[in-house]
């Protein structure tokens, strides 16, 4: 009863609240029916429409096509009627609550432009007058353009800083001021600051008669647009970094939110970033201090030590802020530098160098270039024979045996069947003849006293001390020193250069021992040395067949490999031109700079040997103490000729028939090389002994023509190859001279095979390198793509010389088995 | 685990090629592609005799044919001395490649198939960039003195054989190259699949097994005919059977252990099957002599 008659008692305002149920969880989102997610405008019309309801409405509510609604326009154009061009603009499909001030694009008045006082920027039309260009006066001054309202407030009398409308007297003008609008709550005065008010004061004496002042300038009121969603007046927490200049809030400027009140005299002033204290919060005695690091202690003790660092005495060379340390610095530890085993020798994998890097810095700008060469010279290097200039001393080579000896041996040794160029013939000197002809040039012609002391150099390669050169300094010797190396390596006959380029085939060739057939590849064990093959006979496959070299994969395949690089990233290696040019010039350059490649070039040379194999087995001690002998004075250059001469000597003294290495001088070996080959069909059965029939294999196949013809190709190569080949060689040519050290030599070898590229060392000569080790056939590694090029076409060559063989001697039958070319055909 | 298992062919593709120089399974061995002599390449799927695509584009005989990891790839080498990177579904070539100066005999993609590495008879092997667009060699391989056979390759290695009687490992990671003289011409070398020992078919009749860390022999394979062909072989998916084509005709499986011949598979009589190629992961087998591939595995009807 009682709660029903309560009901009645109680007058109700408003519209009661619903009524929570227990479970309910009040939400502030009430759920909306579907119907209730739908834009409306004023009129209660679905505001978007089409696509995913993002459409206007434009005013005809999924109308659009029937009676009621729009229709849309059909083109049509007749001759009487020609179409129009209608131009649409946004507004034909907006409605009017899209042009109110809330809609979308709302409509307001505006001042027209040529009233707004912002006039336009003139078109750049600047007259023609002496100075082009825009004039400077209108740059520095702008003309200031006023609205048309305030030309006519000017016109009715009104001044700048002056409110507009009736003038007034003072006193109006104060009550007005007291009485002015405000929107929102009203200050009360005795908070408001006036600061004008005590000058309006005191100026109230000087104006005493009735004076009219224009009302005071209306300021407007400039709302701000409140784009974030905290309370009103609310600044967010300060932006002062903690090191800042700004510590507390107390030394700050300016601040946003400010409240300041004046209270019965007390000013209070509340600044922070929220006023107020909540209904539910306690009565905290700084909730308005704004929040800043520096209220915080970052210290355990209390701040009364901090009063003590404070007054710790300031020390001499200690910064501001710093305290002397009173313990010393902890000594760096040192680490003693690790002792490397005795025989160590550093050879990082990374390290590994390759033959193709350019040797030196290739010094193109200097003075021995070709154009400095005089004639005599630049015939010189192409191999052509001074016929004036009688025989002098030859560069390189110790002449032990007189020309005439040297010419009779030659004459024994190359029989009468071989066209061999004799070096007194012609005018030209073959490249195979450097023997007794090779010219020194002279340089230094027109000092004699130079000139003899350059030849004194080159005899025991030291500038000697003369009589004229005494009162010459140091230095200048030095230089000279350095002159007369130039000059060595420059002014050197080409056909001596020449003749070293040439390597002969350690092998007779099938050309020329037809009876001789060439053994399958299968016997030819690459450059398997003999213990390798023995041992793979034997089946002993491991240690004995096993070899492992360094090789440095490109650091672009082990980034595909995913594998990281040996030896990190090393600088990029010049990238090898893909073509050669083949010009003389390049050659002359790279024999003036390349000191090493060249000496190598020497040894390998003079290293080289191509004798039969019978013959060099039994020739074994003999041709050991020779080259021993040759060897033993490294400096001195030999060349093949003198090499053999003494050879044949020997060979004499055995009976042994060296008629075999007559091909050797000649220039038909390499003529052979080039053109001779065979392709007659294999044929295993015939020949009785199978030797494998070296080809010159280490020739380029193209044949040399024209002012190539004497150009060594390798040497314009051999600039980019690498110091390690280098070093081989160097290598090579020391360990030569120790011909006992087989153990050396053999390690030598591997690094020299691993270290060759091309077609493989016939087996032969293999064998005769183990055995005789004095004569390792040194193959002179060839460059990069020369080489590629070769290998294939060197097949070709054998092909095309068996078939002029055959044409040359039909009886002969010529044995040829390639077998990796048959291999692949079924 | 020795037991044989009766392998039967399971379909035989006439595949009008001439003469099939090479059959490739494909990387998950749902496919297989086969080049030859009319200077095309083939894609099948030899489980339904489907015959997918040709590619055509090469001057000469194609000598060796590889698929990329995500078959999107195809590499091929012929004897034009070109190697050519194709679409497998436009069939276009997208790259050709010319540096090689003789017939490129084999091929291989990398794991990744970022690279594919070439070898030829021009005793080289090139490291050829398939993701960008350069046209040279990344890095050649000169190290072999005669024609290179077979290359294999693994996550960080270089396996190649060469008619020069040498087998040739790079390591990548060492930055070695252990090159061990094997007494005659290899005509193939295959990897097991735990990568420790090295297959190699040699041309005096033999497979040898190598170890791979110590260069020694393992195991010799004998019974079939080599006779001058540049016969392939493989080993098994479970690493347990080494098998081998054959001048005769016939494909022989030996136990890797035992070395006893302990399956033999006729493919056609006196016609030598110069291309094998298994299944990744299944007791599959292509083989491929003259014009015909067999697919041979355990009949899963019966």
């Amino acid at each position: 009863m009682s709660s029903e008659s309560d009901d009645e008692n109680v007058i109700r305002y408003g519209t009661p609240l619903e009524p929570f149920e227990e479970d309910d969880i009040p939400t502030k989102r009430k759920f909306q029916q579907p119907s209730d997610q739908y834009a409306v405008d004023a009129y209660g019309r679905r505001r978007f429409h089409g696509a995913f309801t993002g459409g206007f409405s434009a005013g005809f509510g999924n109308t659009v096509g029937t009676p009621e609604g729009w229709t849309p326009a059909t083109f049509k154009s007749s001759r009487m009627e020609k179409a129009q061009l209608s131009s649409q603009k946004p507004e034909d499909y907006m409605d009017e609550e899209d042009r109110s001030e809330f809609g979308i694009a709302p409509m307001q008045v505006q001042t027209q432009g040529e009233f707004s006082g912002q006039k336009r920027a003139k078109s750049n039309r600047f007259h023609d007058g002496p100075i082009p260009g825009e004039p400077v006066l209108e740059q520095i001054l702008r003309p200031v353009h006023e609205s048309a309202a305030v030309r006519m407030l000017r016109a009715m009398g009104w001044r700048d800083g002056q409110g507009t409308g009736e003038r007034l007297k003072k006193t109006e003008r104060k009550k007005a001021k007291e009485q002015h609008k405000v929107y929102g709550c009203y200050m009360p005065p005795e908070v408001r600051q006036d600061n004008q008010g005590s000058a309006d004061e005191s100026s109230d004496s000087e104006f005493e008669y009735e004076t009219l002042f224009a009302p005071d300038d209306y300021e407007p009121y400039i709302l701000l647009c409140k784009n974030d969603r905290f309370g009103l007046g609310y600044s967010g927490l300060s932006r002062h970094s903690v090191l800042g200049s700004l510590v507390g809030e107390y030394g700050s400027g300016d601040r946003r939110s400010r409240l300041v009140m004046k209270e019965k005299g007390k000013k209070v002033s509340i600044r922070g970033q929220a006023f107020g204290v909540g209904a539910f919060e306690a009565d905290d005695e700084d909730i308005y201090a704004t929040e800043d690091m520096s209220h915080y202690d970052f210290t355990l003790a209390g701040p009364e030590k901090q009063m003590t660092t404070k007054t710790v005495q300031r020390e001499k060379n200690v910064l501001e802020g710093f305290v002397k340390s009173n313990k010393p610095l902890p000594a760096v530890p040192s680490y003693p530098v690790p002792t490397l085993p005795r025989d160590y020798r550093p050879q990082p994998a990374a390290q590994r160098k390759t033959r193709f890097e350019p040797t030196d810095k290739p010094q193109r700008d200097q003075g021995l270039g070709r154009h400095e060469l005089t004639a005599e010279a630049r015939g010189a290097l192409l191999g052509e024979s001074q016929v004036k200039i009688e025989p002098p001393k030859p560069l390189i080579e110790v002449t032990t045996t007189t020309p005439n000896k040297s010419q009779t041996a030659m004459e024994k040794l190359f029989g009468k069947n071989v066209n061999f160029v004799t070096e007194k013939s012609e005018d030209f000197i073959s490249i195979k003849s450097s023997g007794a002809d090779l010219k020194t040039f002279k340089p230094f012609a027109s000092d004699p006293s130079k000139q003899s002391r350059y030849e004194r150099f080159l005899e025991n390669k030291q500038v000697e001390r003369d009589s004229d050169m005494d009162n010459v300094s140091a230095w200048e010797r030095d230089r000279e020193m350095l002159e007369f190396e130039q000059a060595a390596k420059l002014y050197r006959p080409l056909s001596g250069v020449m003749g070293d380029r040439f390597t002969h085939a350690s092998q007779p060739d099938d050309a020329l021992n037809p009876m001789c057939a060439v053994a399958k590849s299968s016997i030819n064990y690459g450059l398997a040395s003999e213990e390798m093959v023995e041992a793979a006979k034997k089946g002993a496959f491991g240690v004995m067949t096993r070899r492992t070299v360094d090789w440095r994969p490109e650091s672009l395949v082990c980034k595909r490999f995913n594998v990281p690089e040996i030896g990190g990233r090393q600088e990029q290696k010049k990238e090898d031109k893909p073509k050669v040019s083949y010009s003389i010039f390049s050659y002359m350059e790279t024999s003036v700079h390349n000191k090493e490649s060249f000496t190598k070039e020497q040894h390998q040379f003079s290293g080289s040997k191509s004798i039969s194999a019978e013959r060099k087995v039994t020739e074994v001690p003999k041709t050991n103490e020779s080259v021993a002998k040759v060897q033993e004075q490294p400096n001195k250059r030999m060349t093949v000729a003198e090499l053999f001469l003494k050879e044949s000597e020997k060979s004499k003294d055995t009976g042994q028939e060296v008629t075999e290495t007559i091909e050797k001088f000649d220039k038909i070996d390499l003529y052979k090389a080039i053109f001779l080959s065979d392709s007659e069909p294999e044929d295993e059965t015939t020949s009785t002994n199978f030797y494998e029939t070296p080809k010159n294999i280490e020739r380029n196949d193209s044949p040399p023509r024209g002012i190539f013809a004497n150009i060594n190709f390798d040497e314009i190569n051999s600039w980019k190859r690498s110091q390690k080949d280098k070093d081989n060689s160097k290598a090579e040519s020391s360990i030569d001279t120790k011909a006992d050290e087989k153990s050396e030599i053999d390690k030598t070898k591997d690094i020299e095979e691993s270290n060759m590229y091309g077609p493989k060392i016939p087996e032969n000569l293999q064998l005769n390198t183990v055995i005789n080790t004095n004569f390792k056939p040194k193959f002179r590694s060839k460059d990069e793509r020369d080489e590629s090029s070769s290998s294939d076409s060197w097949v070709d060559a054998k092909e095309v010389k068996s078939k002029k063989h055959k044409k040359k001697s039909k009886k002969h039958k010529i044995k040829h088995k390639k077998s990796k070319n048959k291999k692949k055909d079924k | 685990m020795t037991e044989t298992l009766q392998l039967e062919v399971l379909s035989t593709i006439h595949c009008k090629q001439q003469v099939v120089r090479a059959v490739r399974f494909n990387i998950d061995g749902s496919y297989c592609l086969t080049c030859g002599a009319d200077k095309k390449i083939k894609l099948w799927n030899p489980h339904n005799d489907l015959h997918l695509k040709t590619y055509g584009g090469h001057a000469n005989e194609v000598l060796d044919v590889a698929g990329s990891s995500d078959n999107s790839q195809i590499v091929s080498c012929s004897a034009d001395k070109s190697v050519i990177l194709w679409d497998v579904t436009t069939g276009q070539p997208l790259r050709r490649y010319r540096a090689h100066a003789s017939s490129v005999t084999c091929i291989k993609f990398n794991e990744e198939s970022t690279m594919a590495i070439s070898g030829s008879i021009d005793n080289t092997v090139a490291f050829w960039d398939v993701l960008s667009r350069r046209q040279e060699p990344v890095q050649i391989l000169r190290d072999a003195k005669d024609t290179i056979t077979s290359i294999q390759v693994t996550d960080h290695e270089v396996l190649t054989t060469s008619v020069d009687c040498h087998t040739r490992l790079y390591d990548l990671r060492i930055g070695k190259m252990i090159s061990d003289y094997i007494g005659s011409i290899i005509t193939h070398g295959s990897l097991t699949h735990d990568g420790q020992c090295l297959i190699l078919s040699c041309s005096d009749g033999t497979i040898k097994l190598i170890d791979k860390d110590s260069g020694e022999l393992l195991n010799t394979f004998m019974g079939h005919e080599t006779n001058d062909y540049l016969l392939e072989n493989c080993i098994n998916d479970k690493d347990n059977q080494i098998i081998s084509g054959s001048a005769t005709g016939e494909i022989f499986y030996w136990d890797l252990i035992s070395s006893n011949i302990t399956n033999k598979l006729v493919h056609t009589y006196n016609k030598p099957v110069v291309s094998i190629s298994h299944h990744p992961s299944d007791s599959i087998l292509l083989s491929a002599s003259e014009d015909e591939i067999k697919l041979w595995g355990v009949n899963s009807k019966e």
